[in-house]
């Protein structure tokens, strides 16, 4: 891609809606997750360094353009890789930056990324200074033979303090917990979620261990792992009963404690990518920057941002797209809407196939929108293929 | 050559009794070929015969024997196929010899086929002279076969000739036995033309060339022939021998065998058992015992790799040229793509087929499991050839389905007479009768439906007897009998890929191994999905293939979107590969199970 991607994007920013997402990808990490297909490499000396300037580089491109727009930031999000491996200087430098070159809206939704084993008290005091709002821990399992199953570099009570701390910081805290592991029992999994419930957690996303093609257990997957079905079901029926609403396929949280970052990915919102490998959507058009660090330093360093690819597709192909990610949350496809958003005939179209292809059961219709039932969540998979071209 | 100094004969020999190294200790003895040259078994023309150690097909060759009353002698050995799918070629080469050599294994006795070839050479009257081979081997009881060959065969053994082929004993009076046993060839070499082809094959060069025997008359090259079955006249280009290679001659008069080269282009305009005579004087009436052969056994090939459709329709006309026997057609299956249905004269023709499509050819294939016609009568009277299942009528419009049987002859040791009894019983045979050849083996003769043979008799029996029987039978043609189309109907539609015929009695538990194999291999899908075999409109087995429950759910973060949108394309991609029926995906695993199910056990 040329230096020109960079203001092209700025460009399909200009649309009516003035608010837009970021996310920013810190692509690092202490050692590699055998099941991880998420882009990180571990940090050669002086590679953070360089890495969180060029960052800023990039921010204060797209910062002031859009700023100049009267664009503003509603949502925030560190994800990764390890946010957390980068130490609290640095994050002071970063946010420094960010509230320099970008406008906020009023109360942004800021959330970090963070792992047990470098989540220190010093992350959290800075990140409280500058108004992060949510810490999304990286705790997997509560069960020491499990962490250890899933060739995770920290024990159970690394992710126990790190959940304390971080509530008891008052963060509005998230835990990442996974399930389909080996040797892994309903006991098992109901003592990791009782457990962050216990420490304070306000959201859980839950996610069976799914080996994609670019980590490393694809090729050898691990033998012994367990069904997902009973840890899921159990999931449906147990949290709520706790405060906690199913409101998308992998997400629980308490009222109001949904992460609406997310939403701007279900609802095709604005996302302005930041970082290598990063993923953003404006105007129709979904983008992804240079995938390499290396390729990454390059490109900032010549022309300011890393845009490498953009996918346009054609309608019937994007208007699909939506309905699927619509259909991961349980608000689902609001007919009045889509209708607007791209047209009665499509939501005729993605209707009639809910109606004649999904059983009524996996289905939850109201007069002004359809969702997916807890049911149609667990079969999801299937239900969406009926929708994609 | 004196028609008094010819002798005509075949042998008759069960698979392994050793008639390859008879005929090869034949050749060597009359100097027809130099033991120097000789592989072994040099009279099998088809690498896969050799290699299968049977016999299909030797090609017929003339030896110059002097023999020890100082006369010389032609002796023509013309082979008969040593199977019973090629019954019909045997009767032919049968009818071309005044007489036979009646090889048995000094260890293993008389067989099944050896008795219907022998009963069928006695039939048309040859003499028939009894050999003992494989004398040499310790465990041989000579004594009780010849015993056996008296009791079974009802030959006299006063004459009976002791050999070891493979040590060449006895030879020399087997070539004295054919000079004073058999007798010479009749005929008139003055009549009208009459010569009997008994095999014909395509060769490269020549065109089709025809093995005959001249019972009347003489072929003169120059002259046109005609072939009286199927009224082809074509200009008669070379005759000649083989000794064992072609060898031109100036003619073949009555008693002679030899070969026919007359710019022929296929085999199936010469017939085996079709007489030739000449265009210009030409025969009042043809030589007896003339048919076209009929397929019997069909079987749909299907190459593995779809491209390759053009590479098997060649193969297939190239192995026809050479086997007039074989039928094809073209036919489309929903999960082998096209294809031909072909037709055999059994199920080792088939195989033979098969494997000479993939050795001579180099055609991969599938082939689906064989398969049979049914003749049905409608109340209405009419009548219909039904080649697959949905030939059938409806259940109400038919009067009668006939079947084609078989007479079936078992020879068994007598330890498993009760097995092969309920095997037979199982297979919906007919017993007719059971008689001890010895105190430790028994004939049993059954009749059986050739669709329940065809099957997986042979495997059973085998598996059953520890290979210790054999079997021989022929066809006795068509018979009524309670058969039902059973049709598999998918989430209420009727998948006619899935429908197969059977008998009424064991249509429920034939039912019930494909709806189970089929509940196996349909993935579970967002609906449950029922299974159904029924008769007509009456249901007779039901299971349900579960609804999907589950599927692997993940998180989906700004990055995954695209991703995960490409892998459901694929998973769609996927289904559409498969065969829908209604709104059920069906795998191809299911149709490829469907078409070489076995029957599972109870």
């Amino acid at each position: 891609m040329t230096s020109n991607s960079g203001e092209e994007i700025v460009s399909l920013f200009s649309g009516s809606d003035p608010s837009l997402s970021v996310y920013v990808h810190i692509p690092f990490c202490a050692g590699k997750c055998p099941y991880c297909s998420f882009f990180s490499v571990v940090p050669r000396r002086g590679e953070k360094e360089e890495y969180c300037s060029l960052l800023r580089t990039e921010m204060r491109f797209f910062g002031e353009r859009l700023a100049d727009e009267g664009k503003f930031v509603r949502t925030l999000y560190f994800g990764g890789g390890t946010p957390s491996l980068l130490s609290p200087d640095e994050w002071e430098r970063l946010f420094d930056c960010f509230y320099h070159t970008f406008s906020f809206s009023e109360r942004p939704e800021i959330t970090i990324e963070a792992n047990p084993e470098s989540l220190t008290e010093g992350h959290l005091s800075v990140w409280k200074k500058h108004g992060v709002s949510r810490i999304s821990i990286g705790v997997q399992s509560l069960s020491d033979d499990e962490l250890l199953w899933l060739g995770r570099i920290h024990d159970a009570d690394a992710a126990r303090r790190a959940l304390e701390q971080s509530v008891l910081s008052g963060f509005s805290v998230s835990a990442d917990l996974m399930f389909g592991l080996g040797e892994q029992t309903l006991r098992s999994f109901k003592r990791s979620v009782t457990g962050v419930l216990d420490l304070g957690a306000d959201h859980i996303s839950l996610y069976q261990l799914a080996l994609e093609e670019k980590c490393r257990w694809f090729a050898i997957p691990p033998e012994d792992r367990s069904d997902g079905y009973p840890f899921y079901r159990w999931s449906q029926w147990y949290l709520p009963g706790k405060g906690f609403f199913q409101y998308e396929i992998s997400s629980f949280s308490r009222p109001e404690k949904e992460c609406r970052h997310n939403f701007a990915y279900w609802t095709n919102g604005q996302v302005l990518a930041l970082g290598p490998g990063a993923w953003g959507y404006a105007g129709g058009i979904r983008y992804c920057n240079e995938r390499t660090l290396p390729g990454y330093f390059r490109a900032v360093r010549h022309s300011g941002n890393a845009v490498a690819e953009m996918e346009k597709m054609e309608e019937e192909r994007r208007v699909r797209e939506a309905a699927v990610l619509l259909l991961r949350t349980s608000k689902g496809i609001v007919f009045e809407d889509f209708a607007s958003r791209y047209g009665h005939g499509n939501l005729l179209a993605v209707v009639g196939i809910l109606e004649e292809g999904v059983p009524p059961a996996c289905l939850s219709w109201s007069s002004v929108s359809v969702a997916l039932s807890p049911a149609g969540m667990r079969v999801a998979n299937a239900i969406w293929s009926l929708l994609v071209v | 050559m004196k028609q008094k100094r010819i002798r005509n004969f075949c042998i008759i020999a069960h698979i392994d009794h050793g008639k390859s190294t008879i005929a090869d200790r034949l050749l060597e003895e009359t100097g027809t070929i130099d033991s120097r040259d000789m592989k072994q078994q040099v009279l099998d023309s088809l690498d896969l015969e050799r290699e299968r150690g049977i016999t299909i097909k030797l090609v017929p060759v003339r030896m110059r024997y002097k023999s020890a009353d100082g006369e010389e002698y032609v002796l023509n050995l013309i082979d008969t196929p040593g199977h019973v799918d090629f019954g019909y070629e045997v009767s032919r080469s049968l009818a071309a010899c005044e007489g036979a050599l009646l090889v048995v294994d000094a260890t293993q006795g008389v067989e099944a086929q050896t008795l219907a070839n022998a009963y069928m050479a006695v039939e048309q009257g040859l003499e028939i002279l009894p050999v003992i081979n494989k004398i040499d081997l310790p465990s041989s009881r000579p004594d009780y076969v010849i015993k056996e060959i008296e009791d079974v065969v009802g030959l006299d053994c006063d004459d009976v000739i002791l050999a070891s082929a493979k040590e060449g004993k006895g030879i020399t009076e087997i070539l004295e036995r054919i000079v004073s046993g058999i007798p010479a060839p009749e005929g008139d070499p003055e009549a009208p033309l009459q010569a009997m082809i008994f095999d014909s094959e395509y060769d490269n060069y020549k065109g089709v060339i025809c093995y005959v025997r001249v019972v009347n008359g003489t072929l003169r090259p120059g002259r046109n022939i005609r072939f009286m079955a199927t009224g082809g006249v074509f200009p008669l280009e070379e005759v000649g021998i083989l000794n064992p290679d072609f060898q031109p001659c100036e003619q073949l008069s009555a008693g002679e065998v030899g070969y026919v080269v007359s710019n022929i282009k296929t085999v199936a305009e010469a017939h085996v058992g079709d007489t030739i005579t000449e265009d210009a004087r030409p025969a009042a009436v043809p030589l007896p015992g003339y048919r076209k052969a009929k397929p019997v056994v069909f079987c749909g090939f299907y190459p593995v790799e779809r491209d390759d459709y053009p590479q098997l329709r060649d193969a297939l006309d190239k192995l026809t040229l050479n086997d007039s026997s074989i039928s094809f057609e073209p036919e489309t299956s929903v999960a082998l793509g096209f294809g031909f249905r072909c037709g055999f004269l059994g199920l080792l023709h088939m195989d033979i087929s098969k494997e000479r499509l993939r050795r001579e050819f180099g055609v991969e294939l599938v082939a689906t499991s064989p398969n049979v016609i049914y003749e049905l009568t409608t109340k209405d009277g009419a009548l219909v050839e039904a080649h697959r299942p949905s030939d059938f009528p409806e259940l109400g419009e038919i009067d009668e389905v006939r079947e084609p049987v078989i007479k079936l002859s078992l020879f068994v040791p007598s330890e498993y007479v009760g097995k092969v009894m309920k095997l037979c019983q199982d297979k919906r045979g007919t017993y007719l009768s059971m008689d001890y050849l010895a105190p430790d083996r028994v004939r049993l003769i059954y009749e059986l439906p050739l669709a329940e043979f065809i099957i997986d008799f042979h495997d059973k029996l085998k598996s059953q007897t520890r290979g210790y029987a054999s079997l021989d039978y022929e066809f006795t043609g068509l018979k009524a009998a309670d058969l039902v189309r059973v049709d598999v109907l998918i989430n209420g539609e009727a998948a006619d890929a899935f429908s197969f015929i059977c008998h009424r009695e064991a249509a429920y538990h034939r039912g019930q191994s494909v709806v189970r194999k089929l509940k196996e291999l349909i993935p579970s899908q967002l609906f449950e999905v029922p299974l159904q075999a029924s008769i007509g409109k009456k249901v007779i087995v039901r299971q349900n293939v579960k609804p999907l429950r589950k599927d692997v759910l993940a998180k989906c973060y700004g990055g995954d979107i695209t991703r995960k949108r490409k892998l459901l394309e694929k998973q769609k991609e996927g289904k559409k590969r498969m065969k829908q029926i209604g709104r059920v995906s069906i795998p191809q695993e299911a149709f490829l199970a469907f078409l070489k199910v076995e029957e599972d056990d109870e």
